[in-house]
Parts: C-alpha cells; structure tokens; sequence
C-alpha cells in the first residue's frame, strides 16, 4: 500500500510539474506556431533572481514572487527580442532569433555571475517530510501538485472565462479572423509570453526546489521535458500538454520503478520509443488541437 | 655545388627555425580551456588558477630565463572546437598544451600536441582513458585516475572507518560517474566488503523515488552509500536519501568538490558526508596553500570558490618544473622529465609512470568531510593497491 501511494505521488508530482513546463510552451506555440528556444531560459532567471535576492533580508514568499515577476518580465523581453522583429518574416528566421536570445541569456548569466552552481535559498518546508500511509514523501512534491492543481485550474479559468483568455483561444484557431474581429495582436501575443513566463517562473521555483542550486545550463532539461510533453499531447492543444505532461511523468516512473538495472542504463531509449509508438498512432499528438489556418 | 646546396640546406633550416621558434624570448603555452558551455564550470577555475601561476613565474624571473606567455582559446566545450583551438595554438608556437578537465572534452587537445610531438596536460581529467596508451607518449593528466579515486574512497570505508556493507548508485552520465562506481566496488570487494545494492540514475532526472523504494525495499540499511555522480543531481540525492531516513555515511568523488552543493545541504543534511578529491584550501593540504589563495584573491579581486582552481596553478607549476629539469621546451625531453621528476603539488605528491605504464599519475588524494554542510580536510590518502584500469 505504501509502494502505491509512494508510486502515486510520484507521478503526480513529477506529472505536475511537467504539465506546466508543457502548459507554457504550447500557449506560444499555439498562437505563434513557433517553439520558444528560450523558454528554459525563463526558469533560469528564476532561479539566479532567487540566488541574487537571497542576500537581502526579504521573506521567502517576496523573493519567489520577485523570481516569477523576472520570469514574467523575460517572457515579455522574448518577444520583444526575439520574436516581434522578425514574426513576419519567416519561420527559420525566428526559429534562430530564440535560439540566439537563449545562448545569449545563458551566456550573460556565465559571464556575469559564474559557470559555477549558486544556491537558491529554500523556505525550511521545502525540506521536511510527512508520512502519508506509510510512505515518507517530501513536502515540496505535494506543494507541487497541489500548485499545478491550482495553476491548471486558473489557466482552464482564464482561457475559457475571461475575454483575454477566449481572445488567445480565438488567436491560436484563426488569427487572421481574430485580428480582423478586432482581437490586438501585438497585446494577445505580449500577454502569451507573459503568461509562459508566469508558468516557467513557478515551475522553476518547484523544480530548483529540489535541486536547491541554479547554473547556467539549467532550462535544457525543462525545456526538453516541455518540448516532448507537448509532443505527445499535441502541439497546439492546451488540454493535450497536460495529459502529455502527466503521461510523460507516468512513463518515466513506471520505467523507473520496474526496469531492471541492466535495462535502467537505457532508460531513455525505451521512453523515447513509447513516444514514437504513440506518435505513429496519433500523430498528431493525443489530443487535437484546434483546426487552424495560417501561421502568423 | 654542394657548397651551395649546404648553404641552401642552413638557410632553409635557419628560416624553419625561426618561423619554429617565432619568439624566442618566451615560452608559449597553450590552453584550449572551455569558457563557455558545460565543460566551464570545471574550466575557468583551472584557467583562473593557471593565470595566477603564470603571473607568479614571470614576476620570479620567468622559466630557463624567458618569459611564459599562456594563451587560452576557448575550446567551447564542444570536443572539434577543442581540437581546432589546440592546433591554432600550435599554429601560435604553443610549446605544451594545457588540455581541458575531463576525457571526452580534454583529449582531442592532447592529440593535437601529440601529432605535434609536445607535451600536453589535461588540468583534471581523472578518467584512466587520459594516458600515454590511448593518447600518445607525451600526454599526461594532472589529476590522480578514477582507479585512485574509487579504491580511496573504498579504503577509507573498509580499512579506516569499518563499513563493510554498501549501496552505490551509478549516474549514467559520462565515463567519470560510470568508471569511479567501477573502481570503487572492485577495491570494496577486494576488501572484504559486501555491496547489497548498486542502483543506476539519469543525470538531469531531478526524482530519486523510484532508486529510494529499491533500497527500501531491501529490509537492510547499508553501512555506507556511494553515490557516483555529476553536478547538481548529487546534492539532490543526498537529500532524497536523508529526507526519508538513510543517514548512512555517504561517500563520493571530486564532483562532490562544490561549494555550492556544500550550503545547499546545510546544516540539516550536510552531515556525515566524505568524497575524495584533488586538494583542500588551506595549509594542512599544502604549506604553500595560503599563499597560492593570496595570490589569486590579489589578482582576481575575490578569494576562490573552488578549490579546482590549484588544478590550473598545479598543470602551470609542474610544466615549468618539467622545462627547467628538462632543460628545453623540446616535447620528447619535457615529457622525459614529467616522468623522471617527482612533484610536490598543491593538489598532492606527483610521481608519473613510463609510457608504458601509461604515464599512471601516482599521486596521493585529499578525503574532506562535510559536517553541517562545512567541510574539512580529513587528510591525504594513498591506496596501497589499485584496481587495474
């Protein structure tokens, strides 16, 4: 019992926190059709903004805030740098303008701050455990799913609710139609980037959470967990990077739980075929997005 | 005719060795050190603490009476840029080559200035790859090999500390996290030890659960836990492990060297903790510590974060002992003289192996303790046996 409760909150935790790293990047994609290199970038401002306020004698809860204001404020300087000049012009050339906005995100943070791994400070709840059932879990995996509970269900609100969310949906089917309704571009992509970064800024709170130290190169491996999340759950649906966040989360433990050692080595090659396998059944991903016109 | 022939032929040679030997005033040495990219971490501290040498050999009257000049090209941690740097520099009239910190980054330098026939030194490369058999006779790594490394830290638990039961988790991530855990169960072994579990973990995973309900699973509690891996995911580890109880001693290699890693844990979790590394930042280590940390803090304006900066101050130091024993900068007999000499270095007492014996770095490694995430230096060990590479 205990193994399955431990097996459960691992999924979801780990499954939480995937489907908003998956959630940010596909509400870009959707409207822009375009993946955002320097979306891993957002978590990583994140965590130096913790690591440079950990100094001053703020509260915790202030500096995770400030870091999520950071993530926002970068998510937004995204697409003025990288994305607005060049939106009209062609697909490769922004493909390439985020990739440079990326290195030159991680670069200036090697340069300026150091190559070498900087501490993040973590409230003391970030490092006690409960015994739930008889499985000891850490706190900061049940305030991950509870905070991707919370973010998912505001998002759900947002998009379905209010005028700037039903805009964005509007924006990511048709945009011609959209701007031709009266729906401002230039804001409803603005509030896009803002809204990832929002998403980034709090998951790379609870993912630093468990490593407790940020350099340089940390958004690869969120960017690469968000890129095949949405893979898997469609690239242009939001419902679809949640299921795919939460699926790719349930493979990785399951594989991690029942491979043998000599297989465990592989480990990512047996997750990487599930997701042609599911690719070649679905490819267009799990769920389908919006039947969509041109690209913007 | 053959007078002239002979004078054309000192010509020749004149010219050669001028355009050779560009500066004759100078000992060149090149450092193809990444700056930039995943391999920086490891290499601007070494680069830090190679310019402080440098600044110190030429403010004491230079090498053989000639200034040392090092230039550095950054190698961008991506192993063909490494390799292209170390043959701009040669190119430059670097005389040795100062090579990156590790096997897959570092090597392509090495054989650069080996189809070059001058020595190149890998700053702290510890995978036992790094030698005169798959690299050339002129090659050499300052840092001791994951063969020293595992069997410390093995005899530290058997023969010192009396743990005779292991766990030990393997990261799958490069030859150095693979080949420590390899040595380190050998010499465990060789020991008398029993290892009850080894366990395999995906560098960048950031989730311990699934390698936790193994070891809990077992019933047992391991006298001590190994865990064999790379940049942040160690201190993750470690905590997973204390948070759910396993306060067993845990012991590691000098990617454990970080003080970062150090804070990180606290005074919660950074206890019992051992890994065995290059060198420690004070005067136990080495007499002349202090004064190396004074210089560096004097020429970059803050006192080092790493203790791999002695890496770079060390493969400075022991080439210019090596030119001045050698007599020359000519790579065969600086190499001769690398393997002849003997060397007392910050980061442990140097004695090379022949060519044949792959240039084995016989070298001493330095055990540090974290306790309440402050480290301290236990001493310096030296295995009595190692496990073959």
């Amino acid at each position: 019992m205990a193994f399955a409760i431990q097996f459960v909150i691992d999924v979801l935790s780990l499954g939480g926190a995937y489907a908003l790293m998956a959630l940010g990047l596909v509400i870009i994609y959707g409207i822009l059709r375009l993946v955002n290199f320097a979306y891993g970038e957002l978590i990583m401002v994140a965590g130096y903004t913790m690591y440079l306020s950990s100094g001053s004698s703020l509260p915790w809860l202030v500096m995770a805030v400030l870091a999520v204001g950071m993530a926002v404020l970068f998510g937004i300087l995204t697409d003025y740098a990288a994305f607005r000049p060049v939106r009209a012009k062609s697909v490769t050339a922004v493909l390439i303008t985020s990739f440079a906005f990326s290195n030159l995100l991680q670069n200036a943070a090697l340069l300026f701050i150091s190559p070498r791994p900087r501490n993040v400070p973590l409230p003391e709840i970030f490092s006690q455990t409960v015994s739930i059932g008889g499985a000891i879990t850490p706190v900061r995996n049940l305030i991950t799913i509870a905070a991707s509970i919370v973010l998912l269900a505001a998002v759900a609100f947002l998009m379905r609710k209010t005028t700037l969310g039903i805009a964005m949906r509007a924006a990511a089917t048709n945009f011609t139609m959209a701007r031709m309704l009266g729906v401002p571009a230039n804001l409803i992509i603005s509030s896009a980037f803002a809204l990832s970064g929002f998403l980034a800024g709090v998951v790379g709170i609870l993912w630093i959470g468990r490593i407790g130290t940020v350099v340089p190169g940390i958004g690869l491996e969120p960017l690469l967990v968000a890129f095949i999340a949405t893979v898997i759950g469609g690239m242009r649906s939001l419902p679809g990077a949640v299921v795919g966040g939460f699926l790719l989360a349930l493979i990785d433990t399951t594989l991690n739980y029942t491979l043998s050692q000599d297989l465990l080595k592989f480990r990512d090659a047996f997750t990487f075929s599930l997701v042609i396998l599911i690719l070649l059944w679905r490819p267009e991903g799990l769920i389908k997005g919006p039947a969509s016109g041109q690209r913007t | 005719m053959r007078k002239t022939s002979k004078l054309l032929l000192a010509a020749g040679l004149a010219l050669a060795s001028s355009t050779a030997f560009a500066d004759d005033e100078k000992i060149v040495i090149g450092g193809a050190l990444s700056m930039t990219g995943i391999q920086a971490p490891l290499d601007t501290p070494g680069y830090n603490g190679a310019q402080v040498a440098v600044k110190f050999l030429n403010d004491n009257g230079g090498v053989l009476g000639k200034q040392v000049e090092f230039i550095n090209i950054d190698g961008k941690s991506d192993p063909v840029t490494v390799g292209n740097v170390a043959v701009e520099l040669i190119d430059k009239g670097a005389q040795v080559i100062v090579a990156p910190c590790d096997f897959d980054f570092g090597s392509p330098a090495s054989r650069e200035a080996q189809s070059a026939d001058i020595v190149g030194i890998s700053t702290c490369a510890s995978d036992p790859l790094y030698s005169s058999w798959s690299l050339g006779d002129k090659q050499f790594t300052l840092s001791m090999w994951n063969t020293t490394m595992g069997a410390t830290a093995a005899d530290f638990a058997v023969k010192e500390k009396g743990w005779k039961t292991a766990y030990v988790v393997t990261d799958q991530f490069i030859a150095y996290t693979k080949s420590l855990s390899k040595y380190f169960v050998e010499q465990f072994k060789a020991d008398g030890g029993e290892i009850l579990l080894e366990d395999t973990y995906t560098n960048g995973d950031n989730n311990f659960s699934a390698q936790l309900a193994r070891l809990q699973a077992l019933g047992k509690k391991p006298d001590v836990i190994f865990v064999s891996s790379y940049g942040q995911d160690i201190g993750m580890i470690i905590r997973a492990l204390r948070e759910v109880g396993y306060d067993a001693p845990v012991l590691g290699g000098d990617a454990y060297d970080d003080p970062a890693m150090h804070e990180t844990l606290g005074e919660k979790f950074g206890n019992d903790v051992y890994f065995v590394t290059h060198t420690w930042m004070g005067p136990e280590a080495h007499p002349d510590m202090p004064k190396f940390i004074e210089l560096y803090t004097a020429m970059h304006g803050k006192a080092p974060d790493t203790s791999f900066v002695s890496t770079g101050w060390d493969t400075i130091m022991l080439i210019a002992e090596a030119i001045k024993a050698a007599g020359s900068t000519d790579g065969a007999a600086v190499a001769k003289a690398l393997e002849d000499g003997q060397f007392k270095l910050l980061t442990g007492e140097l004695d090379y192996g022949t060519a044949e014996e792959g240039h084995v770095p016989n070298k001493a490694a330095a055990v540090i303790e974290l306790k309440g995430g402050k480290p301290s230096f236990v001493g310096w060990r030296k295995p009595e046996s190692l496990p073959k590479p």
